[in-house]
C-alpha cells in the first residue's frame, strides 16, 4: 500500500489528543516542575530561613580556655543578621520587641562566660543556661584546635555560622598586640580574595560566582530538557505500542493502515505530546527565570536554540524508533519497560559526568560522548552551552559530525524498527530473543 | 473479485500456507474453514496485506493488493481489541477517518452503524462501559464502517447471544444485497451451511476442500436417500442397503446407481412415495472426517482441487 501522510496525520492527531488529555500527562506537566521548584527554591528558602533565624539568636557562650590565650578577651561580641519581620519599620511585635523589615540588618549580641572545666560548660549547655560551648585546646598556639559544642539539628551547618565567633577569637588573640585597624584588616582577610580571570573580550574580569552558577545550571537544564523531551516522547511511544499490542487493537488497525503509516503517525503524535510538555515547562521557566538571565546579561544565541531543535528531532527519531521496535516485540508494557530501561539510562548518562563535560568541554570523554548517538544530543548541548558561557571553543566540524552520525543512526534505527514493528506486532506469546529478532529482520 | 493464486508462506522452513489458490466472487459469502493452526490467519493476513506471501499472487479486481488504488478491505480479527477509554462514537469514527472518510462523514457513518447494531444509546459512553457482547458488536462496526468491498470476518459470531447473532446475520444479508463480498472464517459449521455460498477448507496449510457448500456436502454424502410414504420392498436394483430412520427408510445406493431409476422402480412396485430426499452429511461431520483422516494433504497439487480430486482423498 502506498504511504499516506494524511492517514499518519489522523493517527498523530488521535495519539496527541489522547495523550495530552490523560490525567497522567496533566499530573506530569504540573507535578514535575512543582517538585523541581519545591526541591530547589522552597526547600532552599526554608533552609535559608532556618539559618537566618539561627543567626538572629543572641547567645551565651561558655568559654573553656585551656591555653590561657583568651583570658583578656572581650566579654561580648556582636554581628549583623538579617531582620525577621516584614512588618513596617518600627512596628511592635506581640512580644513587645521592635521589629525591622525584611532585608534590614539587626545587631545580635553574644555574651562570653568563662568556665573552668569542659564538663561544667557542657552541663550548662545541657541545662540550657548557655547556648554554645567553646573549648580552646591547651596546645592551641601549636595546633589551633578549638572545639564547638552546640545543640544544632540543622544539616550541612558544621562550618556555617562560626564567622562571628572566629572573628572574636582573632580579635581576642591579637588584642594588645596590634593596633585596631590591623586587627580588623586581619579579620577581613579571612574572606576570599577577589579573583580576576581572562575575559573573552580581552583583559581580565572579576570571576562571578553567581554567573558561574548559572553557567553550570543552564547547560544542565537545557541538556536535561532535551533528554526529558526525547525520553518522554519515547516512553509515550513505548507505552502506546505496548498497550495497543497487549489489547490487540493493532491487527484491526493494520488492515486499514500500513505499519509505516501507523509508526510515523505515532512518532509524530507522541513526539509532539512530549514536546508540548517540555515546551510548556520552558515557557514557564522563561517566565520565571528569563528576567534573571537578562539581568545577568546571559543570552542564548539563536544558533544554539536552532541546534537544540535539530538535536531534539534527531534524538527523538532515534530514541522513539528504538522504543517503537521494543514495544512491538514485547508482549506487554512491563516487559517493554524492562527492555527500554538501559536505553533510557544511556540518554541520561551525560548528567553523571556533567561536571567533567562543563569543566573540559573538549576532553576526550566529552567529544566521544557527543559523537556516540545515544548520548550525543544532551552531551553536545551541554558542551555548546558551556562554550557560550565560558568561552571554550567547540570546533564546528565536531557539531556537524555529531549531528551527521546521529542522523545516520536515527535513520538506520527507524528502518530497522519499521521492519521489526511490521512483523513484531503480530507476534504474541514468547518475547523473541536476539537470534529470533534477527530472523524477523531477515523475514522482512 | 478476489483471486488467490498459488500463495505460499514459509516460517522457519515450514510452509504454513502451501500453494493455496481460490477465488471469491463479488457479492458472495465465502467460508474459510480449517482447524486451529491450519494457516487461516496467515492466509487472511496475506489477503489483508499485513503479511507478504513468499510465493504466488493475490489480486482484487485484477489489481495487486499493494497497488496505489488499494480497494477497500475490512478485517475483523479473531483477537479483538478496542480503545477502552474513549467514547463509543469517537472510537468508531476514528476507524472511519482511517478509511478516508472526512471527520464529518465518519461520525455520520458511525451514528448509522450504531443504530443498526442497537448501540446508539451508548454512543457517548466509554468503550470500557460496554458489555463483552456490545464490544463485540462495536468491533464489527469498526470493520463495517467505510462501506468495504471485501469484508473479512474471523469468528464474528463468538461472544454474541442468539439475538445479537440474528442482528449480525441480518446485517450480513443487507450488506450482501448491497454488493459487499464477505469472507467468513468460522468454526460454526451450521452458520456456514446457512449463510455461505462456497467454502474453502485448509488443513496444515494445504487446500483440502473447495467448492459450493451444497456440492461439498453432497459429494461427501453416502449417495443415500430418505424415502417417505411407505415400506420399501427388498431386492431393488441399485440399492446397496436400507434401514428405517426418521419416519422413513434410508436407502444407500450403489455408486453407479441413478437416483431417478431407483425412484421409478419404487413407484413401479406400487410404493406410495411422498418424499425422496437426498441425505447429505452436516458440514461439521465432513470437517471432522477430513481433519482426522488427513485427507487431501498428500496430493502435491498446485491448483485448486476439483471435487473429484477431493473425493479421491476424501470420505471414500
Amino acid at each position: 500500500m502506498r504511504f499516506s501522510l494524511s492517514r499518519s496525520m489522523i493517527i498523530a492527531r488521535r495519539e496527541y489528543l489522547t495523550t495530552v488529555r490523560r490525567k497522567a500527562f496533566v499530573f506530569s506537566l504540573l507535578l514535575t516542575p512543582a517538585i523541581l521548584f519545591f526541591s530547589t527554591f522552597v526547600s532552599g528558602k526554608l533552609a535559608s530561613d532556618d539559618n537566618k533565624a539561627h543567626q538572629r539568636q543572641s547567645r551565651i557562650v561558655a568559654l573553656v580556655d585551656s591555653s590561657g590565650q583568651f583570658t583578656q578577651a572581650a566579654p561580648e561580641y556582636s554581628w549583623q543578621a538579617t531582620a525577621e519581620s516584614s512588618a513596617p519599620p518600627g512596628a511592635v511585635s506581640l512580644h513587645g520587641r521592635t521589629t525591622e523589615p525584611e532585608g534590614k540588618k539587626v545587631t545580635v549580641m553574644a555574651t562570653v562566660r568563662p568556665f573552668k572545666s569542659q564538663q561544667e560548660a557542657l552541663d550548662s549547655l545541657e541545662a540550657g543556661t548557655v547556648n554554645l560551648v567553646l573549648v580552646v585546646a591547651q596546645d592551641f598556639m601549636n595546633s589551633g584546635a578549638v572545639r564547638r559544642y552546640e545543640h544544632d539539628t540543622r544539616v550541612f551547618t558544621s562550618g556555617a555560622d562560626d564567622g562571628p565567633t572566629r572573628a572574636w577569637l582573632t580579635r581576642s588573640l591579637l588584642a594588645g598586640r596590634a593596633d585596631s585597624s590591623r586587627i580588623e584588616r586581619t579579620v577581613s582577610l579571612r574572606k576570599s580574595l577577589d579573583l580576576y580571570v581572562p575575559a573573552r573580550a580581552g583583559g581580565y574580569q572579576l570571576k562571578d560566582d553567581q554567573r558561574e552558577l548559572v553557567a553550570f545550571f543552564l547547560p544542565f537544564i537545557i541538556g536535561f530538557l532535551i533528554s526529558m523531551s526525547i525520553v518522554t516522547g519515547g516512553q509515550y511511544l513505548l507505552q502506546g505500542v505496548a498497550e495497543e499490542k497487549e489489547t490487540r487493537i493493532l491487527e484491526s488497525l493494520l488492515t486499514t493502515v500500513t505499519p509505516d503509516e501507523l509508526m510515523v503517525g505515532k512518532l509524530l503524535g507522541l513526539g509532539s505530546a512530549g514536546l508540548t510538555m517540555v515546551g510548556i515547562w520552558i515557557l514557564f521557566g522563561l517566565g520565571a527565570g528569563g528576567s534573571m538571565l537578562a539581568l545577568m546579561k546571559i543570552d542564548m544565541p539563536g544558533m544554539l536554540i536552532g541546534i537544540g531543535l535539530v538535536y531534539f528531532l534527531l534524538g527523538y527519531l532515534f530514541y522513539g524508533s528504538l522504543m517503537t521496535g521494543i514495544g512491538a516485540i514485547t508482549n506487554n508494557l512491563r516487559e517493554a519497560q524492562q527492555f527500554s530501561v538501559i536505553f533510557t539510562m544511556m540518554n541520561f548518562f551525560p548528567f553523571y559526568v556533567l561536571v567533567k563535560i562543563l569543566n573540559s568541554p573538549n576532553s576526550a570523554l566529552a567529544i566521544g560522548m557527543s559523537m556516540f548517538p545515544p548520548t550525543a544530543a544532551p552531551t553536545m548541548m551541554m558542551r555548546l552551552c558551556a562554550s557560550s558561557l565560558t568561552g571554550a571553543v567547540i570546533p564546528l566540524w565536531q557539531v556537524g559530525a555529531s549531528i551527521g552520525l546521529l542522523a545516520l543512526t536515527a535513520f538506520a534505527v527507524l528502518k530497522l524498527s519499521s521492519k521489526i514493528f511490521r512483523l513484531g506486532l503480530l507476534l504474541y506469546g514468547k518475547t523473541p530473543n536476539l537470534p529470533e529478532i534477527l530472523a524477523i529482520l531477515r523475514q522482512s | 473479485m478476489l483471486e488467490v493464486r498459488n500463495v505460499r508462506k514459509v516460517y522457519d522452513g515450514r510452509a504454513v500456507v502451501n500453494d493455496v489458490s481460490f477465488d471469491v466472487q463479488s457479492g458472495e459469502i465465502f467460508a474459510l474453514l480449517g482447524p486451529n493452526g491450519a494457516g487461516k490467519t496467515t492466509l487472511i493476513r496475506m489477503i489483508t496485506d499485513i503479511l507478504k506471501p513468499d510465493g504466488g499472487s493475490i489480486t482484487l479486481d485484477g489489481k495487486p493488493l499493494s497497488g496505489p488504488d488499494r480497494p477497500r478491505i475490512s478485517y475483523l480479527p479473531e483477537e479483538r481489541g478496542l480503545y477502552r477509554k474513549v467514547p463509543v462514537l469517537d472510537a468508531l469514527a476514528y476507524f472511519g477517518e482511517l478509511k478516508d472518510l472526512s471527520p464529518r462523514a465518519a461520525r455520520a457513518a458511525a451514528v448509522v452503524l450504531l443504530e443498526e447494531f442497537e448501540l446508539a444509546a451508548w454512543a457517548k459512553k466509554q468503550v470500557q462501559a460496554l458489555s463483552k457482547g456490545m464490544q463485540q458488536k462495536l468491533q464489527l462496526c469498526t470493520a463495517l464502517i467505510g462501506e468495504p468491498r471485501l469484508l473479512i470476518l474471523d469468528e464474528p459470531f463468538s461472544g454474541l447471544d442468539p439475538l445479537n447473532v440474528q442482528i449480525l446475520e441480518d446485517v450480513l444479508k443487507r450488506r450482501r444485497a448491497a454488493g459487499t463480498t464477505v469472507l467468513l472464517s468460522t468454526h460454526q459449521m451450521n452458520k456456514v451451511e446457512q449463510q455461505c455460498d462456497r467454502a474453502l477448507m485448509i488443513n496444515r496449510g494445504h487446500m483440502v476442500l473447495y467448492g459450493k457448500v451444497g456440492d461439498i456436502r453432497r459429494q461427501h454424502g453416502e449417495h443415500a436417500f430418505l424415502v417417505e410414504g411407505g415400506a420399501v420392498p427388498p431386492g431393488l436394483a441399485g440399492v446397496r442397503a436400507s434401514e428405517v430412520m426418521n419416519g422413513g427408510v434410508k436407502l444407500t445406493l450403489e455408486r453407479s446407481a441413478e437416483p431417478a431409476a431407483v425412484l421409478r422402480a419404487l413407484l413401479d412396485r406400487g410404493v406410495p412415495v411422498s418424499g425422496f430426499t437426498p441425505l447429505v452429511p452436516p458440514l461439521e461431520d465432513i470437517f471432522v472426517h477430513v481433519v482426522v483422516s488427513g485427507a487431501g494433504l498428500d496430493q502435491g497439487r498446485s491448483g485448486p482441487p476439483t471435487l473429484d480430486q477431493q473425493m479421491v482423498g476424501g470420505a471414500r
